[in-house]
């Protein structure tokens, strides 16, 4: 009875402990609340990019034409339905500025928009908005961006034939509906001598000039994709067809729509397998090269990683910061070791054990990283469930946003509370506290208590 | 005759100074009989706080043998003798050696906490803070039960814990010149409750003092003079 008695005693009658609490609970507290945005991020960053993305999408398609593989794809169980896609590539400027020039290393990743380059996607809106949320990234624009006719989003505009530009790149570049944008690109063609040269992309005007062609802007679309909207331009896959001398059903993409998105991976597996089997291609794994078919995640693997892999390295970083703030005790224990060396000598008098001694100062360490670890869980739980409303109240009464969340498309600081985690960090925490409480309970154990009654 | 409730029989004690051996206690043999009050005289140095020490199971014996009620106690494990120093001696310290968190009640009370599990006590605490209060109205402390030790007089926290001391009902008292930190008349005041207590309890008392007068009041007195009994 006496161990968690004079622990109790210890603990109340000495504020200093209140330094272990503190350091324990904002070890934790951190942990929870770092953790929780990342994890917040890292979801809502996966939805946005699920948004942007064809459940599965094959890819690596040469020389492909849709209808066959549409039939085969679509013979899939789990496949809802198909899109066709080209996709090229181009400067897109206005018809009175001179091409702008190459963008600049390492800019246009994140925002997208503040680079002329773009992706130019040919797409069947019919199909494209049966499969993916196309319909819904024309719906999202406001105002005089919008596209006129949602139904028929690349009817063409006085003869021209129409771009569709993400809202950002729009902005970027002053452009309304109906303004004229010129498209510089190229592609390979192999010449006499059998070589591949880039050859730009033209068309004959009336006179039957070679002209880079012209299209007009139809509007904007947006989706929560950082950096998709800046970086991705829709055409009628028809008009890209004819631009680059394609047949009529050529198809470099496919965007594949699946019915139960449980599976997506495993659809993807065996529409890769149907595909590979018409292009006359053997599994992935038997031959490199040819068609694959990548499920949303897969595609945007590598993206997904780098935060995933942030989000650990950020763990492993904070578990060390929460063992040096547990540290705090082991210097607050000593103290108490130090100053309880007289009782140390009165409790063995009265019949207490190393053992029963050593129980008493652990039990003070373990108490301080148990009430720590209590308040850095609660603390940290209603920080990270209430970041959002902190940063609004400092943003009002300072002008200062802690989170700029805009950067990320976000409409508030995301977060996710994951239990396993919290599991995680308290088991560490209480691990790291056991530890650390050990040592002071051990000097205290080993202290010869003659010393201490001699030593009055 | 019954058993002596503690003897000594050619006890030796050395401290190691290196590869120099320090002898302290050479061949002390004593005993302790119920209900007797044995005064302990010496000089300085002469061994009488490390004989107490070791008689008290706080130290062992480097030859010799400490028997409790005849029984043979001094190489029991380090758990049996501490669970024996609390059934069987009750320390009385020149220093007090009183908890400074705790009341005087909690100081009195923890005595008996040392053997009890959090259920058994939770389940004795009103009978133990029954005879707490009772040993502390016997002290002349019942109106100080709630007072920290910082809040007491010098000879007030001797009386705490003489009552500390006492409520393990143990068979034997070791004091170690209880009165040495205190003035005289405070000392008279508290030789006067052990020498109470000696005779209404029929406690056995082994008391370390450098005061001759104290010694002439007890049964028995045995001078140590270097680590060997005297007289």
């Amino acid at each position: 009875m006496y161990r968690p008695f004079l622990a109790l005693r210890y603990l109340l009658s000495r504020p200093i402990n209140l330094l272990g609490v503190l350091g324990v609970s904002l070890g934790v507290w951190a942990m929870i609340v770092v953790v929780s945005i990342f994890s917040g991020f890292l979801r809502v960053v996966g939805e946005h990019v699920r948004s942007a993305s064809a459940d599965v999408s094959v890819l690596q398609l040469e020389d492909a034409r849709y209808g066959e593989l549409r039939r085969a794809i679509e013979a899939d169980e789990n496949v809802a339905a198909t899109a066709p896609r080209l996709v090229h590539y181009g400067l897109l400027h206005r018809p009175d500025e001179s091409p702008p020039p190459p963008p600049l290393l390492g800019r246009g990743a994140l925002q997208g928009g503040d680079t002329p380059f773009l992706f130019l996607l040919g797409v069947d809106p019919e199909r494209e908005r049966a499969t993916t949320g196309f319909a819904g990234w024309l719906q999202a624009v406001d105002g005089e961006r919008r596209v006129a006719d949602a139904e028929h989003p690349f009817a063409r505009i006085d003869g021209l034939p129409v771009v569709v530009l993400g809202e950002d790149r729009m902005i970027a570049g002053g452009l309304h509906r109906g303004d004229r944008v010129v498209l510089h690109t190229g592609r390979l063609e192999r010449g006499a001598d059998g070589g591949r040269a880039l050859v730009q992309v033209t068309r004959r005007d009336a006179a039957g000039n070679a002209i880079s062609p012209v299209f007009a802007v139809a509007g904007a679309y947006r989706t929560q994709h950082v950096g998709y909207d800046g970086n991705n331009a829709f055409v009628h896959i028809d008009e890209l067809r004819a631009l680059l001398d394609l047949p009529a059903d050529a198809v470099q993409e496919i965007a594949v729509k699946v019915v139960d998105r449980a599976t997506t991976a495993a659809t993807a597996e065996r529409v890769a397998r149907t595909v590979r089997r018409l292009q006359g291609y053997g599994n992935v794994t038997e031959s490199r090269g040819g068609p694959v078919a990548l499920s949303w995640r897969e595609r945007h693997q590598a993206f997904l990683d780098s935060v995933e892999w942030q989000r650990g390295l950020m763990k492993l970083v904070l578990i060390i910061i929460m063992a040096a703030a547990v540290l705090l005790m082991v210097a607050t224990l000593s103290m108490m070791v130090t100053e309880k060396t007289a009782d140390i000598g009165i409790l063995t008098a009265l019949g207490g054990s190393p053992r029963g001694v050593m129980t008493v100062f652990l039990s003070c360490g373990l108490a301080i990283t148990i009430v720590g670890i209590a308040l850095g869980l609660i603390g940290g739980s209603l920080s990270a469930v209430y970041l959002d409303e902190f940063r609004r109240f400092v943003r009002a009464i300072s002008g200062i946003d802690l989170f700029p969340v805009k950067v990320y498309n976000l409409d508030r600081v995301p977060h996710e509370l994951d239990p396993w985690w919290m599991l995680q960090v308290a088991g560490i925490a209480l691990l790291v506290g056991a530890v650390v409480s050990a040592l002071p309970a051990w000097r205290a154990a080993r202290h010869d208590p003659l010393v201490s009654l001699r030593g009055s | 005759m019954s058993a002596p409730v503690l003897s000594a029989d050619r006890v030796t004690k050395s401290f190691w100074l290196g590869k120099r051996e320090i002898p302290i206690l050479r061949g002390i043999d004593l005993q302790v009989a119920p209900g007797e009050m044995v005064a302990l005289l010496g000089a300085s140095g002469a061994g009488k706080s490390t004989l107490l020490h070791v008689l008290g199971l706080l130290d062992a014996p480097t030859g010799g043998a400490v028997n409790y009620d005849g029984r043979p106690v001094h190489d029991l494990s380090v758990v049996e003798r501490a669970r024996l120093r609390h059934q069987h001696v009750g320390f009385v310290f020149q220093f007090y050696h009183l908890i400074p968190e705790l009341t005087a009640l909690q100081n009195v009370t923890l005595a008996r906490m040392m053997q009890c599990s959090v259920l058994q006590y939770w389940r004795e605490r009103g009978a133990v803070r029954t005879a707490a209060t009772t040993l502390l109205d016997e002290v002349g402390l019942g109106q100080r039960l709630q007072h920290r030790p910082a809040e007491l007089s010098g000879g007030e926290r001797q009386r705490v814990a003489i009552a500390r001391a006492l409520l393990a009902q143990p068979r034997v008292i070791l004091a170690d010149e209880p009165t040495g930190n205190l003035d005289s008349d405070t000392a008279n005041g508290v030789m006067d409750l052990l020498f109470r207590i000696n005779r209404e309890r029929q406690l056995a008392f082994l008391l370390v003092t450098h005061n001759e007068e104290v010694a002439r009041r007890c049964h028995r007195t045995v001078r140590l003079k270097d680590g060997v009994v005297v007289g």
